[in-house]
């Protein structure tokens, strides 16, 4: 067996180097919180948001699987500003996917409760854990993917349809397994990072000056100035950082850095629009489990030292209830929080590996940073917290 | 003490062989990631109890052969199997080139559990027995499942005969 043996071995040469140990945890991480409300659906509470959902918001928000026939591939030109935008994987463990479902697709949906595929964008991977990033600007007018056919980014504007390519090509291996994408508020600026932290950079783009920096790997942009030239990151394994970077145009290779530890876990949601506030919800673990669940406070965090200002109790949303992720900020006070049931089942954690996610409730508050009071905004259906992208920052893990 | 260390910990010492068999079954790099990123998350979901038992990785390799035999049967349902060229090598000699690429086109035309026993016996180097119980088959499986992949690879390769030939008679030698 000598022979077969060594052809066997030099071929297994080319197997990927590849890293999976911190992906795998975050994607363990990410897919039990995505689980948790497979549990909760059955209960009064999922029950209660449901029929919530059903009656009094989703004419906002256009439940795909409910309206056959209605999704159409994005007009060229002519399309009015986002609502959201969700990922469908087509073989959900429990319920039906969307009508017409494109495994891996991307559909976005404008505030008129019109629905579209993005067919130019790159499907996620069958496995459902290779991601294909997506963002929107925060007035909804503008949608930056990767775009498969030109294998780099593409920000499309939904009125006129001129698209804008990144100046550098960027191979699909390089987006990893969780890709991150910021768009800054006009569109001009794009912010890409991934994990795990590979030897190919992160970077930032500038779409219309044609103009590129490198960025740290494995960092999530979680704000960016308008002027593109100041970006602040966030990093969760092993704990808990921020980071900015300033000068980022100004000097031909790299800007001014610095990094701060923040003590404790957090997930923190999109910079403030004064470009400096910083707000986070605690990640608590639930003791005598693996669990992980939000903490009840709205944490103020200084980006400059990494040290807790405050915490603000969130009053109108339950926190021990919910698991919540921060996005955008809603208003100068208020920040978007999604939530969706908290359940914490070990044996029911994940989705049998053949199976999709199921699509879950998943319901938007605009929670005060000041006060902690929470207003309901809307209710969505999507397969995960990161298969559902509102308008600004999408998100981190 | 974070409870993924020990997961880290088997990741260090295991992962990269663990690809290269996924590698090995997939023919596809990006493929291969995905298997075994797949694998390794129900590796770390029941990595409690995993953390306590002798081999770990042999529950890792049970699950990656069975969990890539369970995929070919849906990518081919779908049509979905990869057309990707392999990678090209700075260094290699013009010979084991031409095998290299004979061995894994031929390799891409078998089915999903004869390429497994290819490359569970003969890369793995595992028993009949240690095969047909990863497999949950019988040992007789095994054997004709590898009996017949042999002479598909042969058929499937004709430039590779003479080296199955020398292969078989060394095997006949040893009986």
């Amino acid at each position: 067996m000598t022979w077969l043996r060594a052809v066997l071995d030099d071929m297994a040469d080319d197997a990927p180097q590849v890293d999976l140990t911190e992906r795998t945890i975050r994607a363990r991480e990410r897919r039990r919180r995505v689980a948790a409300p497979v549990v909760a659906t059955a209960s009064v509470v999922a029950v209660a948001l449901a029929a919530t959902a059903a009656v009094r918001l989703l004419p906002a928000e256009p439940d795909a699987a409910a309206r056959p026939g209605t999704v159409t591939d994005l007009p060229a030109r002519g399309v009015g500003p986002l609502s959201h935008a969700y990922a469908t994987f087509c073989r959900p463990e429990d319920g039906e996917a969307p009508s017409g479902c494109v495994n891996g697709g991307w559909r976005v949906v404008t505030r008129d409760g019109k629905t579209y595929r993005v067919g130019q964008a790159l499907r996620g991977g069958s496995s459902g854990l290779r991601t294909s990033p997506l963002a929107i600007s925060r007035d909804g007018r503008k949608v930056a993917y990767y775009d498969a056919k030109a294998g780099t980014f593409a920000v499309r504007d939904l009125t006129s349809g001129a698209v804008l390519l990144a100046p550098t090509k960027v191979p699909r291996q390089w987006l990893g397994s969780i890709a991150q994408l910021l768009l800054s508020d006009d569109g001009r600026f794009v912010a890409f990072s991934k994990a795990p932290a590979l030897k190919d950079p992160a970077m930032l783009f500038d779409m219309r000056e044609r103009m590129v920096r490198f960025l740290p790997n494995d960092w999530d942009p979680i704000g960016l100035s308008p002027d593109g030239d100041t970006i602040t990151l966030a990093k969760y394994a092993p704990k808990t950082r921020l980071q900015t970077i300033s000068h980022l145009w100004r000097t031909s290779t790299a800007g001014n850095a610095r990094t701060v530890d923040v003590t404790g876990h957090y997930q923190v949601g999109g910079l403030g629009p004064d470009g400096r506030t910083v707000v986070a919800v605690e990640s608590v673990k639930v003791t005598g489990s693996g669990c992980v669940r939000s903490g009840g406070a709205l944490v103020h965090l200084d980006r400059e030292t990494g040290k807790v200002l405050r915490r603000v109790p969130v009053r109108g949303l339950s926190m021990t209830a919910n698991f919540v992720h921060l996005r955008s900020w809603a208003g100068p006070q208020e920040i978007t929080a999604l939530a969706t049931p908290f359940t914490c089942n070990e044996s029911d954690d994940a989705p049998a590996s053949s199976f999709d996610p199921p699509y879950a409730p998943f319901t938007a508050y605009a929670v005060n940073v000041e006060t902690g009071k929470a207003r309901k905004l809307a209710t969505y259906t999507a397969q995960g917290f990161f298969e559902l992208v509102l308008p600004g920052f999408p998100g981190t893990l | 003490m974070d409870p993924n260390d020990s997961f880290r910990e088997f990741m260090a010492a295991h992962q990269q062989s663990l690809m290269r068999t996924a590698y090995l079954l997939t023919g596809d790099a990006h493929l291969a990631e995905d298997l075994l990123q797949s694998v390794l998350i129900k590796v770390l979901r029941r990595w409690s109890e995993l953390a306590h038992v002798a081999s770990p990785q042999a529950y890792a390799r049970k699950a990656l052969v069975n969990q890539y035999i369970s995929w070919r049967r849906r990518l081919v349902r779908t049509a979905e199997l990869p057309s990707a060229e392999p990678p090209e090598r700075a260094h290699s000699s013009e010979e084991s080139t031409i095998i290299r690429l004979a061995m894994r086109q031929a390799l891409a035309r078998l089915p999903p559990r004869q390429r497994a026993v290819i490359v569970l016996r003969y890369y793995e180097d595992l028993t009949e027995h240690d095969t047909a119980k990863l497999l949950n088959c019988s040992i007789g499986t095994v054997k004709s499942q590898a009996h017949d992949a042999l002479a598909r690879l042969r058929a499937l390769a004709p430039e590779l005969a003479p080296k199955f030939a020398d292969m078989e008679n060394l095997e006949e030698a040893h009986r």
